[in-house]
């Protein structure tokens, strides 16, 4: 049974609809990111979750049990805020025992665990400073230790990395990943970065317009976005608007179609594209932009009509890149792995 | 982290240096009138403590301690002196407590509820100190005062109440005209705070009541202190509200000054009297900082 389940939340702030019908079941300690742009809802379906939002309707059931109705302070719910929203006050012994004493927890027993959780985050000789004397990495585990202590039935984590330097993010990931493997908590993030939520996540819930679009395992929505959005935001894609016409795609290079006729769209991962110089059966076009990145170069190929398309490819040593301004003819490499939707790119 | 890159001293040349004044230079207008007006009368009021005056004229006598030894020997000044103190604490502590929740309601309203409120907290401001020490009399006086025929005409009591020309007066006073002075800097502080401190603390467990007493308190405790060190001394030193509340035998360390000054025309004694309040007003002051001071040392921390 899914610990965490949310069952046809909708929430709006005055005329603005902010969440619509959605729903998520979360099994006992995998990590599920909601992800979109901003504006999306992502962060108000999280703040329904840990009950600083009432919805307008809706149920949210941790371990089968509605906890709806609940005020924030009464339900099993931990929660990472975006600037960590340590207690400036506080020692951060006193901020990660917090919880513990507002349960009138034996001092005893509070000394132990906050000891405990201090050497989980590699942070006993920093137990007397206050939050303002520690790094921004550093007050992240903090406030990760802060909600782990209570032992909540889910964790949730609103952009976390946020407030990190670029360089500081990647391995705060993969360091929060491997703690949560070893608590073994169920865990909720949010973020915009797909990156980020590539790096973390079981499953992730693609958000858009206060619903989830697709919900999947990272590789899942990589390899099978059902919407042209959820191609172009997990991964980079190249949207190639075709009609679709007995079965199969009117583009140069035609594809089977398994949806009905009409438009479409083809979705093409830029590194599942070839090239070849001048003219030839695919999309023809001309060089607009070569990047040489070490091992791949990545071309831009302005085709007259449209977004130029993007094209990855494996950097022969010794072998020059073609110069901006060269004809060329894209192909797909792999017709298998090329997606195609039913629908205009941009709806 | 790269704090310290930013603030790191940039290397003027002496010319430069002069010009540039530390930042000084756009206060010099506000200091040369507290130098002129506030500074030197000062100065000159506290000498008139170590001098004897006579006719308006310095005497011969020049530097003495006999005043300062005559207020300081006398009973009297020590009585007044805790009596000023002790009103002074029970007036700005009752202000605190009720300036805290008007101003946590200020940072929970919107829109126009928000407006006239901050309208109904300046207005007072508008009229005279003095104006509204008499309105107190208005209300509290006498038998046809506002509060006893209220009283008595409802039946809730049978003899007027006796409030006017005690210290209750003065403190009720004091009170309500200082108030401004402490929902002010409450305010500021309260309706700027980031509210998910008390959304960790409730979703760390904390009741809203935990969190108000645990969380918001302790977080907005340098304004506090602010508050309640700038209404006690302007409670310390205030001689209006105990003179006209406090009736015609009524006396507080302030009143003394005034009335050794003003009335008595014993400019020596009164300067002498001026002197022990400003000193004491001071210490006590500086006693209420540094006990806030403990209170807030995590706020003055840096990395």
């Amino acid at each position: 049974m899914s610990q965490l389940v949310i069952e046809n939340v909708s929430k709006a702030f005055g005329t603005q609809q902010v969440l619509r019908d959605c729903g998520l079941a979360v099994d006992k300690g995998s990590v599920v990111t909601l992800l979109g742009p901003s504006g999306c809802g992502k962060t108000t379906l999280l703040r329904s979750i840990a009950g600083f939002l009432v919805p307008d309707a809706g149920r949210i059931l941790v371990n089968g049990q509605d906890i709806s109705h609940l005020p924030p302070n009464r339900r099993d719910v931990g929660y990472v805020f975006q600037n960590y929203a340590l207690f400036p006050h506080l020692t951060i012994r006193e901020n990660i025992g917090y919880g513990l004493k507002i349960r009138r927890k034996p001092k005893a027993l509070i000394r132990g665990k906050v000891e405990d959780a201090l050497g989980l985050i590699a942070l006993t000789d920093f137990g007397d400073r206050y939050p303002k004397q520690l790094s921004g990495g550093q007050q992240q585990r903090v406030a990760i230790a802060r909600s782990l202590v209570l032992e909540p039935e889910v964790l949730l984590l609103d952009e976390p990395f946020n407030a990190l330097d670029a360089q500081l993010r990647l391995s705060m990931q993969i360091e929060l990943r491997k703690l949560i493997d070893r608590v073994g908590i169920t865990s909720i993030f949010v973020t915009h970065d797909q990156q980020e939520a590539m790096t973390l996540s079981d499953r992730i819930a693609i958000m858009r317009g206060g619903r989830i679009e697709q919900l999947g395992t990272p590789l899942e929505i990589y390899d099978h976005p059902q919407t042209p959005f959820v191609a172009d935001f997990i991964g980079r894609a190249n949207l190639i608007p075709v009609a679709i016409r007995s079965g199969r795609t009117d583009s140069p290079q035609p594809i089977a179609a398994a949806v009905p006729d009409g438009p479409g769209t083809l979705v093409v991962r830029p590194e599942n594209l070839t090239i070849a110089e001048g003219p030839g059966p695919g999309w023809e076009g001309s060089v607009g932009f070569a990047t040489a990145l070490g091992a791949t170069i990545e071309y831009e190929i302005d085709r007259g009509v449209g977004e130029p398309l993007r094209a990855i490819l494996p950097r022969q040593p010794g072998v020059a890149p073609l110069t901006p301004g060269s004809r060329v003819t894209a192909r797909i490499r792999d017709e298998a792995a090329a997606i195609l939707l039913s629908g205009s790119p941009r709806p | 982290m790269t704090d310290a890159v930013l603030t790191q001293p940039r290397r003027l040349g002496f010319a430069r240096r002069v010009i540039d004044g530390g930042g000084l230079w756009p206060a010099v207008p506000a200091l040369v009138y507290l130098v002129l007006f506030m500074v030197l009368p000062i100065i000159t009021l506290l000498t008139f403590g170590f001098v004897t005056i006579d006719r308006g004229a310095i005497t011969d006598g020049g530097f003495t301690l006999t005043h300062i030894a005559g207020v300081l020997g006398d009973p009297l000044v020590w009585n007044l002196m805790w009596r000023s103190f002790w009103i002074a604490v029970v007036s700005t502590c009752l202000t605190l407590v009720l300036a805290y929740p008007i101003a946590y309601a200020y940072g929970h309203l919107k829109g126009v509820w928000r407006t006239l409120l901050l309208v109904a907290i300046i207005s007072p401001l508008l009229t005279s100190a003095l104006v509204r020490t008499y309105a107190w009399i208005v209300i509290l006086g006498g038998r046809r005062g506002l509060l006893n025929q209220t009283l008595l005409s409802l039946g809730v009591i049978d003899q007027p109440l006796q409030i006017l020309n005690t210290s209750t007066a003065v403190v009720m006073g004091m009170t309500q005209i200082h108030l401004p002075f402490m929902i002010l800097p409450l305010l500021a502080v309260l309706s700027e705070r980031d509210r998910r401190f008390e959304e960790a603390s409730l979703n760390l467990g904390a009741s809203q009541v935990e969190t108000f007493f645990r969380v918001t308190i302790p977080m907005t405790m340098p304004a506090i202190v602010a508050g309640f060190a700038l209404v006690f001394a302007v409670s310390y030193t205030n001689f209006i509200i105990p003179q006209l509340l406090g009736g015609g035998n009524y006396s507080t360390l302030a009143v003394q000054v005034y009335e050794q000054t003003i009335v008595v025309l014993d400019w020596s004694r009164g300067a002498a009297l001026a002197t022990l309040l400003l000193t004491t007003c001071f210490a006590f002051v500086l006693a209420i900082v540094s006990v806030g001071g403990r209170l807030t040392r995590w706020s003055e921390v840096r990395r």
